[in-house]
Parts: structure tokens; sequence; C-alpha cells
């Protein structure tokens, strides 16, 4: 709202300067944005909030600061002659929908004289932000900045019939408003006819046909009081928001509509000549009470943590048009300004006289002792997690959580359906993201565009699916690596990040979080990875996460130059196979004895089934299996493959004899080769 | 006699001519003074087979001989040492091993600084869905449908009266609905409105909201926790203003602003030259958001108060476009 202060001085005596004005304004809870120059005049731009559409004009704004300043508040001039005996155009009013205007007040007058409204009019009116037109319709944009009531004016001898009558419209019924605009209405909005047909959108826009022109001679002035939900529906539902269904929508002065016009009969009395030529009706189709409120003085200071005087909690009230009355000690009933459709409640009072007080001077303390706080689950296992793969060298990304439905052909939709949005801002983001890897590998490809190609990235956010039971989330995690692994150096090439690199880091996260023992296993069905590295990791018998490099076919149609490699993980699910603390081992205080063995099977068996059928032979001495080396080539059978096992021996109650070193060597072999047809190196 | 002795000390010397490096010069020690086998050690074990006239002169002869190799390694020892940290010099300046360093997203880490704050002030952590309720995103924060404060937080819906929160303010609702008084209460998250992505909007950011209910919560303790927490987050010398607003689910309501952290209050570029920076909204809870999520409002108050983590995030470390958080670029990554 553009507020010109040499129109605020009209009202008020206001030496004070523009930047004073500002920051008073702005402490009483009137933000002033900034302050420019418009016409000759200084203009402060307010963000009024919703709650304050009384401070959407400037005898608002100035009704504040007299009672700020102490000053005395100048009426503002108005008609007062506005009937007739006899009547040169008689008309009515008849409110058929009293729910959605309770007050409908009419005024016609005649004789006037359409032209150019004065230079002092106009100047206001640019300061305000708004064009002068004429002074019939500078009269009513006026008076809707000076008292921040909608008025309306309609050429009266354009009015097919001399009666308003406020009727809901039909559905499906057409109107063409002001602008030129034809519009579809429903049957909850609110149009003015004129006997014959609708002429206005109620406290929204006229219609084309009943507009003030150059031929004008006569106006039938509208000053109503709208229902604020039914403008609001109206307005939102046709896209179309003006100065009045602004005002309209937030409360306007149930009150004020009597005043208004007859501020306006009196320019368009001064300015164009006109005359009343029909009588001012008033028609209150249901009655408003003012609100009345109980205050305590005891609830005002329990509230804002300071001691309050009777004497200033009245004065304040009285400065901004309270009506307190006592009703005992300390304790008032108070009744409200019309116009102050913001206060309801008690709390509501109490924020005018904090106000007034000033929020500044509320004393700043502790609140008192509250019980220990305690950190969600969620929080500690996020927290973990990050700082454990920050530590492995993965930067930590956060991308929109919006996705095309091409992600979702590239990668899948995860376990439900997508889940869509119903008023999306672009096709691209129609959707909630079922996986965060299509984000990911977004983010590997733009930093490729910035000749970045060593990437580690990883994410912890929710992914979205639809299901039974309404559109749900759950926490994922997921990891991508591609380019070199560590940074180039001087010392070796730096090895290319691969499936290992992945899934050690996927298996050292794992370890670090104190995660139940887990297996990853290929699983060449996941479309969106390369059959040659898919796989998936499953705890305690759940499926949790996939990794793996992407589909050649993917990489291709992505047109990535190099292998990309991803993994995600379910983190809900994983943190349930977290562990809290594993049963404490006592180091051995014996030594351990490391025999390495070079094991040479078809390449078909897969190492997992090697190690785990050392390890089912469940022998306690048994401390470790590591896999030292790879071998395929020239010195074996071609098919086979060589892997150099180092088995490490520790019994915590003695020291190891050779002995006993070598039969344990000895079953493992035979195991071995009763199993797997292995031979030995 | 003397003569054997000499002997042998010729030829140490000779074998310690040799010695140069400290491998050398430990195999030299082993050799002469090892505690079973050494050459000198032999050589005393002999005094015991010999007769006792002959042993006083024996013990000289031998004694000299192990003070002379002692003290011979001795400065042996030192000079393959001294040798030894000078024969190769690296080149240090080159650089380390390149260890890849993974860089926090500068809103989490703030998001988790924010959190451990309030932990440590007797706060508990709700972790809370991004997916809401219509009904405790806006109807149980006192913003009814038509209520023109939702216009300010356009929104995506979902349908079935489900939408994307656009605050995460419905942590009142939630902490009174499964917390009796008192309450202490803090959630962070993403939250989205349906705003264009560009230089200053984002359909999805990060906030913080604050929850304290209990009997006896004023105002004043509002400012006192906000005081506290804002000099945490930002700096000790932060100033703190507040100055009525309006927030639907608060009475009264408070804007907080900061003093401008670019020129301490002098006005500025980016305080728009009125020396404080806008930075949340807060107030004391309404007395029908208290009602509808059964909590007596007669018997108890509370405070609440919301901020945007992003907004910290870019006055915090000056950054010019709020884009950047959201695309994962590593030249603006790696930064933090």
């Amino acid at each position: 709202m553009r507020i010109s202060i040499e129109w605020l001085r009209e009202y008020l005596d206001l030496p004070e300067s523009a930047d004073r004005i500002r920051d008073d304004l702005t402490m009483l809870g009137l933000l002033v944005e900034s302050v420019g120059e418009c016409a000759g005049s200084r203009v402060l731009e307010i963000e009024v909030t919703a709650n304050r559409p009384d401070c959407l004009c400037h005898y608002g704004v100035a009704r504040e600061l007299a009672a700020l300043y102490g000053r005395k508040l100048r009426p503002v001039p108005i008609s007062r002659a506005l009937s007739l005996e006899r009547e040169r155009l008689p008309f009515s009013i008849e409110i058929r929908d009293p729910d959605l205007c309770p007050r409908y007040v009419g005024l016609v007058l005649d004789g006037i004289r359409v032209r150019p409204s004065p230079d002092w009019m106009q100047r206001r009116l640019e300061a305000a932000g708004m064009r002068p037109v004429n002074n019939v319709v500078d009269i009513t944009n006026y008076v809707l900045l000076e008292l921040g009531h909608p008025l309306h004016a309609f050429d009266f001898h354009r009015l097919r019939e001399g009666r308003i009558v406020v009727a809901r419209a039909r559905p499906g019924q057409h109107f063409t408003t002001l602008d030129g605009v034809g519009r579809e209405l429903d049957g909850d909005m609110l149009l003015i006819h004129d006997g014959a047909g609708p002429v206005a959108l109620a406290g929204v826009m006229g219609g084309l046909g009943s507009e003030i022109t150059e031929k004008t001679e006569a106006v039938l002035l509208e000053c109503a009081y709208f229902d604020p939900v039914s403008v609001r529906r109206t307005s939102k539902k046709l896209g179309l928001s003006t100065e009045a269904s602004y005002r309209f929508e937030r409360g306007a002065d149930r009150d004020g509509p009597v005043r208004a016009i007859a501020r306006t009969a009196y320019f368009i009395r001064k300015l164009a000549g006109g005359r009343v030529a029909g009588s001012l009706r008033d028609v209150l189709a249901r009655r408003i009470e003012p609100v009345r409120i109980d205050l305590r003085r005891a609830r005002a200071e329990a509230l804002l943590g300071v001691s309050l005087e009777d004497r200033f909690i009245l004065s304040t009230l009285k400065k901004l048009h309270f009506r307190p009355a006592r009703t005992g000690r300390g304790r008032w009933r108070v009744t409200c300004p019309s116009y102050r459709v913001d206060v309801t409640l008690e709390e509501d009072l109490i924020e005018e006289i904090a106000r007034f007080y000033g929020y500044d001077r509320i004393p700043a303390s502790l609140p008192p002792g509250a019980p220990a706080g305690t950190p969600s689950p969620a929080f500690r296992a996020e927290c973990a997690a990050r700082r454990i793969l920050l530590g492995l060298g993965y930067s930590e990304a956060v991308n929109l959580s919006f996705a095309d439905t091409s992600d979702f052909r590239m990668f899948g939709a995860g376990a439900g359906t997508p889940v869509q949005i119903r008023n999306p801002l672009t096709s691209d983001t129609e959707y909630l993201r079922a996986s965060l890897i299509p984000g990911l590998v977004r983010a590997a490809r733009r930093n490729f565009s910035y000749d970045r190609f060593d990437v580690r990235l990883f994410e912890l956010g929710k992914v979205f699916s639809d299901g039974p039971g309404g559109p749900g989330e759950r926490r994922a995690l997921a990891i991508l690596g591609t380019g070199a692994h560590t940074g180039r150096n001087w010392r070796q090439p730096a090895p290319g990040y691969d499936y290992y690199h992945l899934k050690g880091a996927l298996e050292a996260f794992l370890q670090a979080m104190q995660c139940a023992p887990w297996a990853i296993l290929p699983d060449r069905g996941i479309p969106w990875l390369n059959p040659a590295d898919a796989s998936i990791l499953r705890l305690e018998g759940t499926t949790v996460g996939t990794l793996g490099s992407l589909h050649p076919a993917l990489a291709e149609e992505l047109k990535l130059k190099q292998a990309v490699f991803v993994a995600e993980l379910d983190f809900t699910e994983l943190v349930r196979h977290l562990r809290e603390a594993l049963p404490f081992r006592p180091p051995a205080r014996f030594p351990s004895a490391q025999r390495d063995i070079s094991v040479v099977v078809s390449r078909e068996v897969p190492y997992a089934d090697i190690h785990a059928a050392i390890a089912g032979m469940a022998l306690p001495e048994l401390a470790g299996i590591e896999l030292m080396d790879v071998y395929q080539g020239e010195q074996i059978a071609a098919g086979k493959v060589s892997l150099l096992l180092r088995l490490t021996f520790q019994d915590p109650e003695a020291t190891l004899t050779v002995d006993r070193l070598q039969r344990l060597g000895d079953n493992i072999r035979s195991l071995l080769r009763e199993r797997f047809g292995a031979d030995f190196r | 006699m003397d003569g054997a002795m000499d002997d042998l000390r010729e030829q140490f010397e000779a074998e310690a001519r040799a010695a140069g490096s400290l491998e050398a010069c430990k195999s030299l020690r082993d050799r002469w003074l090892a505690r079973e086998s050494g050459i000198v050690t032999l050589q005393i074990k002999r005094l015991r087979e010999l007769p006792k006239e002959e042993r006083p002169a024996y013990g000289q002869a031998v004694n000299r001989l192990r003070d002379h190799v002692e003290r011979r390694l001795e400065e042996l020892f030192a000079k393959a040492k001294a040798a030894a940290a000078t024969a190769e010099f690296l080149d240090v300046t080159r650089p380390g091993f390149p260890y890849a360093v993974g860089h926090e997203h500068p809103i989490r880490r703030l998001q988790f600084e924010i959190e451990r704050i309030f932990v440590a002030m007797g706060f508990r952590v709700f972790d809370l869905p991004e997916i809401e309720e219509e009904y405790y995103n806006f109807e149980a924060l006192n913003m009814p449908r038509d209520h023109p404060a939702r216009d300010a937080q356009d929104t995506f819906y979902l349908g079935a009266s489900k939408l994307l929160r656009t605050h995460c303010s419905s942590v009142q609702v939630h902490a009174m609905e499964c917390m009796k008084p008192p309450i202490r209460a803090v959630s962070t998250g993403k939250v989205y409105r349906r705003d264009p992505f560009d230089a200053t909007h984002s359909p999805m950011f990060y906030q913080v909201d604050v929850l304290a209910v209990d009997e006896g919560i004023h105002m004043g303790h509002l400012k006192g926790n906000l005081d506290f927490f804002l000099r945490q987050l930002f700096r000790p010398d932060i100033r703190m203003r507040f100055r009525p607003g309006f927030f639907p689910f608060v009475e009264p309501g408070a804007e907080v602003d900061i003093s401008c952290i670019f020129c301490d209050g002098a006005g500025c570029g980016k305080c728009k030259g009125s020396g404080w920076i806008e930075i949340l909204g807060a107030g004391m809870v309404h007395p029908k958001v208290l009602r509808m999520s059964g909590i007596d409002d007669a018997r108890y108050s509370g405070f609440a108060w919301g901020m945007g983590i992003d907004r910290v995030a870019i006055l915090k470390y000056g950054v010019n476009d709020i884009r950047h958080f959201f695309e994962s670029d590593l030249r603006f990554l790696s930064q933090f």
C-alpha cells in the first residue's frame, strides 16, 4: 500500500520526517518497505498484513499515527443532505441473499459533468499509484484510498430499470466485466442486477454497459458490505483480484458505507456539479453486532511478562477508539470499532496494548526449566550417516523433490505409483520423486558440463509413493561416484572409480553405522543398472538397496561419456537394522597366526560362496578371511580363477601350534575341494 | 695378553671403518657387544676361567677394550644417524596425498546445528512428514479455508486433503497432540511453496519451527529464547528487534529483525539502509490453536516462532542465488 505523507497531513499535524515516520510505523506493525518520492510527496510503501484492512487507506494510517503521537485526528468533510422530499430519480434496492450482502447503501446524483479531476486529486492518486481517469471515477478511487471502503459508480441512465437487486448468479451464467473479459460464473458468486440483468460482480468489478463515460449525467453510487469469504472465493475462482476485492476479502468496515458515500457525494457535488436526485437508501439485510471483549489486566501482564497500569491500558485503548467500560478491578468490557475486524479476542486487545507499550521494551528472559531435550531417532541416524559419508569423501547434495515422467521411465517408479501434484508449477515438476538417483545423475551431468568429471555425492532425503493408504514418504540414501576415485596425484595415476569403490564405501558406511551383517548379491533384473554389476543389498532377509553402474543403454541415452556408479538404500528400513551396541569381546592375549592359501576354482563360483562355506564351518579358531589377490591368466586353466585367501587363526586360550594350524588349513582345503572342486597352487 | 686385546681393537677399528650406515652400526654393535655371543662379551666371560693372579690385568685390558668399543660405537651411531637424516631430502612442498573430502551442504549444516542448539536447551526434536494433512498445515493453525493469509503460502496439493507442507509450523499441533505441558518442541525440514525456481525463490526450502507451552510462558520468554538462539547461530554481538507482526496462529504476533550483519546496523544496500534484516516470525500461541490441540488455554500459554534456514544460509555465507543450494554444483558445495 502506497501512502503519501503529504496526504496524511490533511488528517493530522505531522511535522516528523519521512524516516522517522517510517521507523515509527514499522515498530507499530506497519512495515514500511521503502520511502520514495512521487508527485511532489514522500511516499511510504507499506506492507499491510492481511489482518489490518483498516490500514489499507490514508485515514487508517493517520489514525495509527494520531494514536502514537497523541494528536487530534481531523474528521473528513462529508455531505450531510443526502435525501430529498421529491426524488427526481427514484430507485430501489433489494437484497435477495443477505448472507453474502448484509448491507447495501445507494445514492443517486444527477447534473454531473464528467471531466478531468483537479490537479491536486490527480497528484494524490498518482502518488498512491493510481492512474487518473475522470472526475467521477477518480472520486470513487480517491475515497477508496482515503477511507478504505470500495465504492462503485453506475451510470444511472444505463441501468435498465431504476432498481438494484443483489442476488447470486445462476450456475454457468455468463458476465462480461469492465475489463472486457467474458466470465462464466457459479451459483456462489454474487451479482448486482439492475432489474433486467447483471451489472456488476459484487465486490470485485463492475460490468460493461453501465460504466461511467463522458456522457454520464447521473450516477448511482454503491457502497456495500459484502461477505469476505464470498468475495475471496469469487476473486480466486475467476483469477480476478482488484482494489475492491482485496479489501472486501480482508473485511471492510460494516459501519463505513454511509460515511464513504457521503464523502463521495461531497466531492461529486464540489468537483462534478452533481446534486442528490435519489435519496440515500441504506438497506441493512442482516445486522452485525459490534464486538465486545472482556479484558483483564492480569491476563495482559501474564502474557506479556510486564506489569501494566490501568491508566496506560485505558489511554491506549481510547486512543485507538476502543470503548472500555469498567467491570471490576483491572477488568473491562471493551467495545471495538467496526473497522477493526482483526480484534475479536482478549489476546487481540493485549496485542494492541503491547504495540503501544513497545515490543522492544518487554524484557527478555529465558523460559523456565524444561525436561531434558531429546533428538528424534531419525535425526540421530541422519547425523551419523552424514558424518560417515562426508568422511568417506562424498559431498552432500540436496536436490529438489520433484520428478517428471522421464525419471520414472528411466529409473523406475519404486514400489508404488508416483505421487502426482494436482497443481504443478511446470510439467517437469509434475510428480514427487520416487528415487534419489535421477536427481544425483542430473547433478553429475551438471558437474560434467562444468568440466568436473570426478564426482562423489550423496543425498539423504525423502522419496514418495502413492499406495492404498494415500501418498506416503520414506527416507532414502543415495550415493553416486564417477571419474577418478581420489583426486589426481603426482605419485601414481588415480584409479578410476569402479564398482568396488562404491561397494567399499557402502560397506564402510554400513560398518560405521553398526549395521547388522549384510550381503551384497548380484541381481540382473534392475532395469536402470548394468547387468554386469547390478546388485542388491540384503539385511537380515530384507532387500534394502541396490547398487551398480548405470545401464549402458541409459548411459547412451543420457550421453554419459564415463561410467556412473549409483547406490540407493531405503534409509527408513536400514535404521531398523542398526545395532545400538555389539557385545564386547576381549582382545586375545595369545598371538594369532596367518596362513595364505591359493584356491583355484571355476570363474562361475562367486567369492561370497567360498567365503560363506569357510565361515560356515564355524571354526572357533578362525578369526578372519581376507581376499588378497585374484588371478586369471596363463598360469592356470582357462575358465578358472585363482583366489589368494589369507586366513587368520586365533585361539583365545592358547598359542596355536604348527600342527594345529596345519590341520585347520587341511580341513578348509578339503572342504573347498569337496564343495567347489577347488585346486590349490 | 695386551697384544691379543690390541689385535681385537685393531680388528674392531677395521670393521668400524666399513660401518657407515645405521644398519651396519647395529650389526657391528651386535657382533661386538651382544649379551650372549658378542666378541667383547666372550672375552669378559673368559675372566672366570683365568687363574686368580692373572685376572686383574686381564680385567683392565678387557674393560679398556669394552670402553673403547662402546665409545666408538656411540660416535659411529651419532655419525650414522646424522648421515641418515641428511641422506635424502623430500620435497615437502609437493602436494600431500589427495584424500577425498566430502563437503557439507550449507543448509543441512545449519539444520543440524539448529537442532543441536535446541536439544541442548531442552527441546524435543520432532521428525514430521513432508506430506501433510490440510488440517495440520492450515485449519489447526487458525487458517481456515478462504483465509487471506493462505495467499502468502501458495500450496502444492496432492489430493484427498493431502498437500506438501508450506511450513514447519504444524509441529505446534503435532507436539501439543502428543505431549502434555511442559512442551518444548522443535522441528526442521523441507517445506514447499508454489513459487517459480529463480534467484530469489524456490518451490522447496528449509524451515525451523519452535514451540514452548507451559504455565506462565510469556512474551519475555519468547524474546529470551530467540535472543539466546540468534546469538548462538550468528554471533554473540548480534542485536534483535521485535515489532508487531501478523501470523494467524499467534497473538500477539511479532516480526523479528536482527542488526544487519553486513554493516552492523549502520545501514547498507543489503538491509535497504534500515540497519535491520527481517529474519523470522514469532508470537504467543493463538488461544484457538491451543484449544484446537486440546490444551487448556486458561491454564497454559506458549510461544512459537518459525524461520527460513535458507535465509540464514544466504545471510551467513552471502549466497546471492538461492538455486545454488539445490543444484549440487561441486564448485559451490566444495566451498563448505
